[in-house]
């Protein structure tokens, strides 16, 4: 089995077919990447195949100094960035999500042992996420959910590392007192 | 909301599962990319550009030197007077004058 570079090497001579096994490599951590930023799996795969198609435009682009993981990656998280901007604009039109009692159960207990469970987790994010920016919420969601190095953010969102790491402490500060704004709404 | 919490909660995000890709992802981006023109050679920055163009102006400037020369030369040759003859004429007359320079 050929890695990356091999294969990428072929897709650029022009075998187009060959960029099918790049998907299938890459598709599992693409998916995993956009569901961060969006809940509904019919628009997972839609972003996820836009991000394909996008490293598919610029793949002339890529020097391979990077690992192509990475590379995509990158794409991936603006894809999810110029998402998160379509849908801030629409926000609006949409109603907010109801959380789950052991979401409230979980907000109101003072209980270091009482744990959320991942989709009651994700859905409470997701809410108090709204009150971000489009671009706090990648700086966060890739920091704290994604677990990427500055340089890593900074290199995606093209911005410095000085630059991330102020929006990255703003976004956390607004972050939480959103948490709080809904602890009061629905307590 | 505190700090423990805050990272409890970022914890618990962690741990949310994926969709799977369909079986038929692959294939539905192939077809996609079908449609698309051939990747794009990649983009030249300024620097590139400026290094791919500075043989070329470092040659055009010494055609320009070496022309210059020679029509210097050449119209020395027909009599006409030179630009070196031109300045010390200026000196003589401007410069070096009692109250001048």
């Amino acid at each position: 089995m050929s890695d990356d570079a091999e294969l990428l090497e072929r897709i650029r001579g022009g075998a187009t077919d060959d960029f099918a096994e790049i998907v299938r490599r890459h598709q599992t951590r693409v998916f995993a990447i956009l569901h961060r930023y969006e809940r509904d799996a019919h628009k997972v795969e839609d972003l996820a195949q836009e991000t394909f198609v996008k490293a598919w435009r610029a793949l002339g682009q890529f020097d391979g100094r990077a690992p192509f993981e990475h590379w995509l990656s990158r794409i991936a998280a603006r894809v999810a960035l110029d998402h998160l901007r379509k849908e801030k604009r629409r926000q609006n039109e949409i109603g907010l999500p109801e959380l789950g009692d052991d979401v409230l159960d979980w907000l109101r207990s003072d209980d270091e042992k009482n744990e959320l469970d991942a989709r009651g987790a994700a859905e409470l994010l997701e809410l108090a996420m709204r009150e971000l920016s489009p671009a706090d919420r990648v700086v966060i969601t890739m920091q704290e959910l994604e677990g990427r190095s500055v340089k890593e953010i900074a290199g995606a969102m093209g911005a410095s590392g000085v630059a991330v790491r102020v929006r990255a402490m703003r976004a956390r500060a607004k972050l939480r007192r959103a948490l709080e704004k809904i602890a009061k709404e629905k307590l | 909301m505190n700090d423990r919490k805050l990272k409890q909660l970022f914890a618990s995000a962690r741990k949310a599962t994926a969709p799977t890709p369909p079986a038929d992802f692959a294939a539905d981006v192939l077809r996609m990319i079908r449609h698309e023109p051939p990747a794009a050679p990649a983009t030249i920055s300024i620097f590139d550009q400026l290094n791919l163009w500075f043989p070329r102006l470092a040659l055009a400037a010494s055609a320009v030197i070496v022309l210059c020369l020679a029509a210097d030369w050449g119209l020395a040759a027909v009599g006409v007077p030179s630009l070196s003859d031109g300045v010390s004429q200026l000196s003589a007359q401007w410069l070096l004058t009692p109250t001048g320079l």
